[in-house]
């Protein structure tokens, strides 16, 4: 009787630990539109919220725009700014998706794996089906995840005077990593 | 009619002297707005100094009323460190309410890296830092207060 209930008690015990969603408050997004006019347009936020979890596929960002760091305040007020990504009324920046091959991806085994994500991605208030490729990495409780992908300004209503430009890339490039436990 | 064409030469020449300096200040001031860098925060004046609880609570009864006040404000917080969270190559350091699980969490500035290090779990701490405002997570169900560009106010 005491043998059953410790295996049933160590069953529950290993189930919770990798059905559990991992999460973090510093994951990092880059952003970088630089160009050949203008190598200022770049930012990392490293307080950004994620989550995975491993049993439902699910995974989830969650980011402040403001707090993209840029390197020039007037780049920076122009990113906040009503012509960009106008963040007093936009204040976050989201996406929701699902690992479209979970099967690939033994949560349960220490390795790096190649991930499919499809999700919503809504920036300044757009929200707009996404679908990119990454690495998910377990080692032990923890999962890594990363991905790097590009989005079309305009398709999120974003259209500065710097874009049409040249001094704003209309296709920025996008990377994503957070470290879950 | 010599003097007049003499006088009119010297009229021109003024203008195109004034458009010089006139082209020359201006390429000047885009110039610098455009190649300026943030400041050191440890030498930027703070708007306001508040307890970490008190900012959270702050945030937590209207976080609209509060991104206008303190959002692109140099602030210091005063609390004890909740959590010293790896954040790529670097640390952020949080401060939280344990009651509702709200918090606040520092990005520290480039040339402040290495002192984000030295903070651990309990320390009390004052953080000097740009407030990025707050908003409700719909992941973790708590209010969160992001900062960057900070620094230890020593």
């Amino acid at each position: 009787m005491k043998k059953t209930i410790l295996f049933i008690a160590l069953v529950a015990a290993t189930g919770s630990i990798f059905a559990q969603k991992k999460t973090t408050t510093s994951g990092t997004i880059n952003f970088d539109a630089t160009t050949s006019k203008d190598a200022l347009p770049k930012a990392e936020n490293k307080t950004v919220i994620a989550a995975i979890d491993a049993k439902k596929g699910t995974i989830a960002f969650e980011a402040i725009v403001k707090n993209f760091a840029f390197s020039n305040p007037k780049i920076q007020e122009h990113f906040n700014g009503a012509t960009w990504m106008d963040s007093e009324k936009f204040p976050t920046a989201t996406f929701k998706g699902n690992i479209t091959n979970l099967a690939a991806i033994d949560f349960k085994k220490d390795g790096t794996y190649d991930a499919e994500v499809a999700g919503d991605l809504t920036i300044h208030g757009v929200t707009k089906p996404v679908k990119t490729t990454g690495k998910i990495t377990v080692a032990g409780k923890a999962v890594s995840t990363s991905a790097d992908f590009s989005i079309k300004l305009e398709d999120y209503g974003v259209n500065g005077p710097a874009i049409g430009a040249g001094k704003v890339a209309s296709e920025p490039k996008i990377t994503v990593s957070a470290d879950m436990q | 009619m010599e003097a007049v064409k003499s006088k009119r030469t010297s009229v021109l020449k003024k203008v195109l002297a004034v458009i010089f300096l006139l082209l020359v200040l201006g390429g000047g001031a885009i110039w610098y707005i455009f190649n300026e860098k943030f400041s050191d925060t440890t030498e930027t004046k703070a708007d306001f100094t508040v307890n970490a609880l008190d900012l959270i609570h702050e945030f937590e009864k209207n976080d609209s009323l509060s991104n206008k006040k303190y959002s692109e404000k140099i602030v210091v917080v005063n609390g004890m460190v909740s959590e010293v969270e790896a954040a790529d190559t670097t640390v952020n350091i949080k401060m939280a309410d344990t009651t509702s699980g709200s918090y606040i969490i520092f990005a520290f500035q480039q040339q402040h890296l290495a002192e984000a290090k030295t903070i651990k779990q309990g320390d009390q701490v004052s953080i000097k830092g740009s407030c990025s405002g707050g908003a409700y997570s719909e992941i973790l169900e708590t209010e969160f207060i992001t900062f960057k560009r900070c620094a230890l106010n020593k």
